[in-house]
Order: structure tokens, then C-alpha cells, then sequence
């Protein structure tokens, strides 16, 4: 079942930038501020394992570090060699200054 | 001849001068937070964009670099010296600013302790301290072998200008062939480090899990050996998994000789990973063999990792995707 949980403040992520969420009980997610909208992917690359925001955020792509592979942040989906595999992908919710994402949480 | 140049950081106002130097071990030496892994062109993580001047490239086709990384500009600063004053762009991490800020020594072999059929202890002596944090690695320059082999410190820092690598003997290795037949007690190397942030955190509230696989042992000696010793750990568990091929690659028991206080403090468990006719401990890969005696509870423990690719990716696998235990937990460097 999935739980709102928050993340930040609005604001404490830049247009552009991209940050890692490493909380106890969710899987590694990526938070994506495109333009002033957020967006959440799994942190991991699907093609071998990396953290994306130790990577490239460029428009609306992430480049994983590793092995040059890269998503759409908006879907998840695939956009090159050697990744095959879309990112899950987590509704966000802003609620006045507050981020939340939409998750399971727990083992 | 002029040799140095200056490397401007696009939009910060940092600033650093390179001298016959890598851009990153300048950068580190200088103390800028540079993000770095591997140092030894295989990760990708000290990648950075050229926006003006000139570099030049220690080994073009480094794995770190993608083609597509390597069209939009970036490169690798753990192999590029700059051919000229320069402007790029990175974003440095405050992570990555150095506790010892790396030094490159002349290093004199001291012994070669055999512990088993292919791993060896050398042990290294410099004239300066030895100055690193439990689980760091330095670069070692061998003589006659083209670019640097990076390896982790076994020993502690504390015993003055000593650094000592447990090395695996690989067949057809430039750099272990040197370390393993020609180089003689008396020879000198040179020494460049420390470098690394799979380092022990004295100040975590958490028990403290090991695990290394093959030459990875060599770190995982250093971080046990000293979490031992650390009066701020005096109330925590410490376990160390070392995961072999057979029997035959273990060298458990002699290290623990070596250091009653490990034997006493540490749970030491060595697993096999082939299925070898009379072995009583535990067999499987390493990263089962933890989950079975963890078993539950792996937010609570503070990860300390280093072994081959495959199994550093399964430990992260199980630790952050199945566990969903936070990153920052988990302490690894990854080499290929």
C-alpha cells in the first residue's frame, strides 16, 4: 500500500537540480525539479546498479554516472544504450510549501 | 618550461593550480571537494565538462567515459592533465573534501607476508606518517608499469609511515607480476593517497557489518582492526564476513592470530562459495550468507563493503532495494 510521505520544502530544490531521497523503509528515489514541476524516479539505475543523481540532469533526462545510460525523468522510460528497463516512476504531491511523494514504505 | 596551469571552476569563483598532476588529484590535494570513486578511470564518477582550454588524456578509452559523456565534452579527471589553463564544470561535494588531503611519497618495500596461495601482504615504509582513515586506498606507481594500481591499506594509521596491502596475485596482471616477482625488500615505489570515502564512521550509532570478497579483504582488515581499538565502539557489535572461493583462499584464522583483540571483539565469519568436501562453515556467496545470520533489522547496522563488482552490486541490491536500507549506510568503493 502506498503512503504519502514527505520530502522537502518546496523551494529547497532549484529548477534543474535533482537530489537524492535516502530515508529507512523507502527504496532510493531521485526528486527532479523540470522547470519548477517535481518529479520522482527510483534512484537506480536499471542497467546495472548506480545512483542517478550522481549522474547528469540535463532538460528532461537523467544520465546514469556509470555507463553513460539514460531516462526520461517524467516517465522512466529508457533513452539509451545500455539501459533497456523504464524506472518506476512516484506521483508527487505539492501541498502548500510541502513535497510529498507517494510511496511504499517499509521491508 | 612552464608546467603548471590554472583550472577555473565555471560560475563558483573556485580556483586550483595543477602541476604534473591529474586534475583531480590537484584538486583533492588542494583540498576542493572533487567527487571521485574508483580514481582509476572505471567509474565515471570524477566526470566533468570541458567548457574552455585543453587537456590531455591519460588513457582515452577509460571505461568510465561513454561515447555520448565523451561528444558533450566531459571527461575524466582521474586521467586528464590539463595541456593548458582551463575552464570546467563540475559540482563539487562538500563529501568529497579530504579529512588527509592526498601526498604523493617515495615508498620503500619493508616484507611480503604470504597468507595464502595468491594473496600477499606487502608491506611499505615512508620517512612521513601514514596518514589515512581505516578502509582508504592509495595508488601505487610500480616501476616499469605504465599508469597507477589502486589498493587499500590493511594496516592501521597509527603505526607511523607503515602502509600495507593485501594484493591478490591475477595471472596475466602487469602490476601484480612486478609487486609479486620482481619487486625486492630494499625497492622503492611511489605511493599516492589516501583517496576513498569507504571509511570507517567511529561517530555512527549503529553496529557495524563487514564484508569483503577476495582482495577486499584488505580494507575490510583495516576497519575492523580499528573499530576494535575505538573507545567510542566500545558497545558495538562488530562483524566481518569474508567470502573465499575455497578453502584454501581463506586466511581468517592467521589474521586473527595475528590480533587477539579482533579475535575477541569481532565475529569473524568466513563463508566458501564452491561446495569443497569437508568444510564445516558456511557456504554461499557472501551477500546470503549475511542475510541468513542478520536475518532482520538491517536499517540498524552501518555497511562496510569491498570485493569484486558482482558482489558489491548484489550487497547493494539486497541492502537498498530489498532492505531499503539508506544509502548513507552502506560504505563501498567500486573498482573494476
Amino acid at each position: 500500500m502506498n503512503t504519502r510521505v514527505k520530502i522537502c520544502k518546496l523551494g529547497d530544490i532549484s529548477p534543474g537540480e535533482m537530489r537524492a531521497v535516502d530515508m529507512a523503509g523507502l527504496k532510493p528515489i531521485a526528486l527532479f525539479n523540470l522547470d519548477g514541476t517535481h518529479y520522482a524516479t527510483s534512484n537506480i539505475c536499471t542497467h546495472n546498479i548506480a545512483m542517478l543523481t550522481d549522474g547528469y540532469f540535463e532538460g528532461e533526462v537523467v544520465e546514469c554516472p556509470l555507463h553513460g545510460g539514460s531516462f526520461d525523468i517524467k516517465t522512466g522510460e529508457p533513452l539509451s544504450f545500455p539501459c533497456e528497463i523504464a524506472l518506476q516512476t512516484y506521483p508527487v504531491i505539492v501541498e502548500g510549501d510541502d513535497v510529498y511523494i507517494e510511496a511504499e514504505v517499509g521491508v | 618550461m612552464n608546467n603548471s596551469f590554472s583550472i577555473k571552476i565555471d560560475g563558483t569563483g573556485e580556483e586550483f593550480s595543477v602541476a604534473n598532476d591529474t586534475l583531480l588529484g590537484a584538486a583533492l590535494r588542494q583540498g576542493l571537494g572533487f567527487p571521485y570513486e574508483c580514481n582509476s578511470g572505471g567509474c565515471g564518477s570524477c566526470m566533468f565538462e570541458v567548457v574552455s582550454g585543453d587537456v590531455k588524456e591519460l588513457w582515452p578509452d577509460a571505461p568510465g567515459l561513454s561515447a555520448r559523456a565523451r561528444e558533450r565534452g566531459r571527461r575524466l579527471a582521474c586521467q586528464c592533465e590539463p595541456a593548458s589553463d582551463c575552464v570546467i564544470k563540475v559540482r563539487l561535494k562538500s563529501d568529497y573534501v579530504p579529512l588527509h588531503r592526498p601526498a604523493r611519497v617515495t615508498a620503500t618495500l619493508v616484507e611480503a607476508r604470504k597468507l595464502t596461495h595468491d594473496l600477499t601482504e606487502f608491506c611499505f615504509q615512508t620517512p612521513e606518517p601514514a596518514d589515512f582513515l581505516p578502509g582508504q586506498f592509495a595508488l601505487l606507481h610500480l616501476p616499469s608499469v605504465e599508469g597507477a594500481r589502486a589498493y587499500s591499506m590493511s594496516n592501521l594509521p597509527a603505526d607511523g609511515g607503515t602502509w600495507n596491502f593485501i594484493i591478490r596475485h591475477v595471472p596475466k596482471g602487469r602490476g601484480t607480476a612486478v609487486l609479486f616477482t620482481q619487486l625486492k625488500t630494499g625497492d622503492q615505489i611511489k605511493i599516492d593517497g589516501p583517496y576513498g570515502l569507504a571509511y570507517l564512521r567511529p561517530e555512527s550509532p549503529r553496529d557495524i557489518v563487514c564484508i569483503g570478497g577476495g582482495s577486499g579483504l584488505s580494507p575490510m582488515v583495516s576497519i575492523v582492526r580499528a573499530a576494535v581499538r575505538d573507545p567510542r565502539l566500545i558497545d558495538r557489535k562488530i562483524t566481518f564476513f569474508y567470502g573465499a572461493r575455497t578453502p584454501n583462499d581463506l586466511c581468517t584464522e592467521e589474521l586473527l592470530a595475528r590480533d587477539p583483540l579482533m579475535a575477541e571483539r569481532a565475529t569473524v565469519i568466513p563463508a566458501i562459495s564452491t561446495p569443497t568436501e569437508g568444510w564445516q562453515g558456511e557456504q554461499g556467496f557472501i551477500h546470503e550468507v549475511m542475510q541468513k545470520k542478520l536475518a532482520a533489522g538491517f536499517e540498524n547496522y552501518e555497511f562496510y563493503c569491498c570485493g569484486p563488482p558482482p558482489m558489491t552490486d548484489a550487497i547493494q541490491r539486497l541492502l537498498l532495494l530489498d532492505k531499503r536500507v539508506p544509502a548513507q549506510q552502506l560504505h563501498f568503493d567500486r573498482f573494476y
